[in-house]
């Protein structure tokens, strides 16, 4: 919406309002972060590279979760079933990669990532022929996946290899101070889809469909065909979002809670990270460092001294608060055009 | 609803079927009720009996009465995603008290007063509905682990009032409820409000009326449907915990949804959602008999709710846009 519009107004404005109005909300998320942290660090007696590694390879599954989520929310939809298709991808790893050498649990996983992001374009596909909202649509597929996860996976177990747990934690036994390979794992992923969604011809129609799916239609973007590449997307970042999960506690875990509780956690990093839930407005670079904020807060109520109960309320209302605050600041821009 | 427009939602062809749908939902609605309890019957011929009917009803009617909530939310364009542990922290409030007046009472406070945060959420912040609704279920979760700690360790007593409610006299309960819901949509101006603040809020908000008391007191009074249903839930099984109300959230949409309400809001009757949770009870009980377990149970809500909504855009032409 604002970042293409040219109001006659704005031409007066100097360099750094530009910069500004553009990128003030995600560099002011990186600097939340950083403060958190820097507060997480005077907290501990010790602050090094173990630290960074924890939360670093935490924060993979709901990153990508929210990447996904924000790619969605951007071309105008929102996707209920991440959570879900998380742990399916999980429940499917573990239950596959118990016992196979690093290569196959390689394939596995590639398998695992194309194979959801064909099923949810298919989601995406029935948004956009059926006249459904998206609403109601992915909230039906995030009790289809869960049921999905239930049923290949009864219960806890499975596992998967060193070389996969290697990848996503920095070390084979998901403990260690190696924080390198998540953080390569998590760049690559945010300058891959960064660079897609600004730099690209169907990554910049995705901001069109969302910004305004008629006058999008109108200008020759094949709106439909956005709205499967979004979903696609969310759904491959799922399934990477379940393989960082399974490399982290090495069993794979269909409970259905798990996946209500990070739908809603990718939404409010979303929200945090800067993209209007109207859809056409945000950057995936806002996100990445809302989504490390959102796992964050976690370790710091824990560091506080709250137990995990009351942190959970805690984390809770901040995300309401933080909703309250966006949904302020809308109310206010609106009344301000 | 804004006019259909575009190729992709105006030129689909109107069969028979649909032509019945659009004109007589409620008729095509008990006929699948009917069609489905013969099923069932055939299949375990014992539910064709007083018990069976019974099971119908204890089931039906905490879900009905929960799905009344949503009916009138998605008339205004809204939903609640917390009515399942809404009902859960009524029922571990009620189930804990001596008294049967007073343990109703404070059961139907929790849940005006969750339900009027919800409400504040999203009729003065504007928080999107859904987040909002999620985010308060994942707060009581949080309070209601702790207080299950503390405060409402062991085992629960519901008094006798809450167990009549819960079995006996759960039908009266649904019929009070369905006679003021409909009462109130029909014959009242607050229920034509719903109706109107749904299918055109700036309308309504242009002659002159204020949607954030609207919101406030729908989603309160959601709130209070949920935290019936709550009570009466903890009077049938007799004991409460955390998951007592978990597997009524996605039903009690999809009641509201088989029944014809519209989730864009304007459009939907209570007794429609009626049937959708006497035609989800029979389902219910069949997938039970067939013994398919929690995975597919999820699986086939998701799957009706999904095609159902499907069936309604095409047939009404009431998608988006």
């Amino acid at each position: 919406m604002t970042t293409v519009t040219t109001r006659p107004q704005e031409e007066r404005k100097t360099k750094f309002q530009v910069w500004r109005s553009r990128h003030g909300w995600t560099a002011g998320v990186w600097l939340l972060l950083i403060v958190l942290v820097a507060w997480y660090a005077a907290l501990l007696p010790k602050f090094g590279a173990f630290q960074i590694n924890s939360i670093l390879k935490n924060s993979l599954p709901l990153v990508f979760l929210a990447i996904g989520q924000g790619v969605v929310v951007i071309a105008g939809g929102i996707d209920l079933g991440v959570g879900s298709m998380m742990v399916l991808a999980n429940s499917v790893a573990a239950l596959l990669m118990e016992g196979q050498p690093f290569a196959m649990t390689l394939l596995i996983g590639v398998g695992i990532i194309l194979g959801l992001a064909a099923m949810n374009a298919v989601v995406g596909w029935i948004v956009s022929v059926s006249g459904v909202p998206d609403i109601v649509v992915t909230l039906a597929t995030l009790f289809i996946y869960g049921g999905l996860a239930l049923l290949i996976l009864p219960g806890p177990g499975g596992g998967t290899s060193e070389g996969m747990r290697w990848m996503f934690t920095g070390s084979t036994s998901g403990v260690g101070t190696n924080f390198w390979p998540p953080m390569i794992v998590l760049l690559l992923v945010t300058v891959g889809v960064a660079w897609f969604m600004r730099r690209t011809r169907p990554g910049l129609s995705l901001y069109a469909s969302g910004s305004d799916l008629n006058a999008a239609y109108l200008s020759g973007v094949n709106t439909k065909k956005s709205k499967v590449l979004s979903y696609a997307i969310s759904g491959g970042l799922a399934g990477m979002a379940g393989l960082a999960v399974l490399a982290l506690t090495n069993v794979g875990d269909p409970r259905f809670a798990l996946a209500g509780q990070k739908t809603l956690e990718s939404v409010a990093a979303i929200v945090l990270g800067g993209i209007a839930l109207t859809g056409g407005v945000g950057s995936i670079v806002g996100v990445v460092a809302a989504g490390i904020i959102v796992f964050f807060l976690d370790l710091l109520l824990v560091a506080i001294g709250l137990d995990s109960n009351t942190s959970q309320v805690v984390q809770g209302v901040l995300i309401v608060v933080v909703m309250m605050v966006a949904g302020l600041l809308e109310v206010r821009r609106r009344r301000l055009e | 609803m804004t006019t259909a427009t575009t190729p992709e939602t105006g030129a689909k062809q109107q069969g028979r079927l649909s032509d019945l749908m659009q004109r007589r939902p409620l008729l095509v609605l008990t006929a699948v009720w009917i069609v489905m309890i013969l099923i069932t019957g055939a299949i375990e011929p014992n539910y064709l009996s007083y018990g069976g009917m019974r099971n119908m009803i204890l089931f039906a009617a905490p879900l009905g009465i929960m799905a009344a909530g949503q009916t009138i939310l998605m008339l205004t364009g809204g939903i609640d995603l917390s009515v399942g542990m809404i009902a859960t922290a009524a029922a571990y409030v009620a189930a804990f008290q001596d008294a049967g007046w007073i343990a109703i009472l404070l059961g139907v406070a929790v849940g005006a007063l969750a339900g009027s945060a919800n409400g504040v959420g999203v009729g003065v912040f504007k928080v999107n509905p859904l987040i909002m609704t999620l985010a308060m279920g994942t707060i009581l979760l949080g309070i209601f682990s702790a207080l299950a700690q503390t405060a409402f360790k062991g085992s629960s007593s519901p008094t006798g009032f809450i167990k009549a409610i819960g079995t006996d006299w759960a039908w009266a309960v649904w019929v009070l409820v369905a006679i003021f819901v409909i009462f109130m949509l029909r014959r009242t101006g607050f229920g034509r409000l719903l109706y109107a603040s749904g299918d055109n809020p700036v309308a309504v908000r242009l002659s002159g009326v204020r949607l954030w008391q609207v919101h406030i007191s729908v989603y309160a009074l959601a709130g209070v449907f949920a935290a019936i249903g709550g009570m009466m839930l903890v009077g049938r099984t007799g004991a409460v915990d955390l998951s007592l109300a978990v597997n009524f959230l996605l039903p009690s949409v999809a009641a509201a949804v088989i029944g014809g309400t519209s989730i864009f809001g304007g459009i939907g009757t209570y007794s429609g959602t009626i049937m959708g949770a006497l035609i989800l009870s029979v389902l219910n009980s069949l997938l039970g008999f067939l013994q398919v377990g929690q995975a597919v149970q999820n699986i086939a809500y998701g799957a009706i709710v999904l095609g159902l909504s499907w069936l309604y855009a095409s047939t009404t032409g009431a998608g988006r846009r």
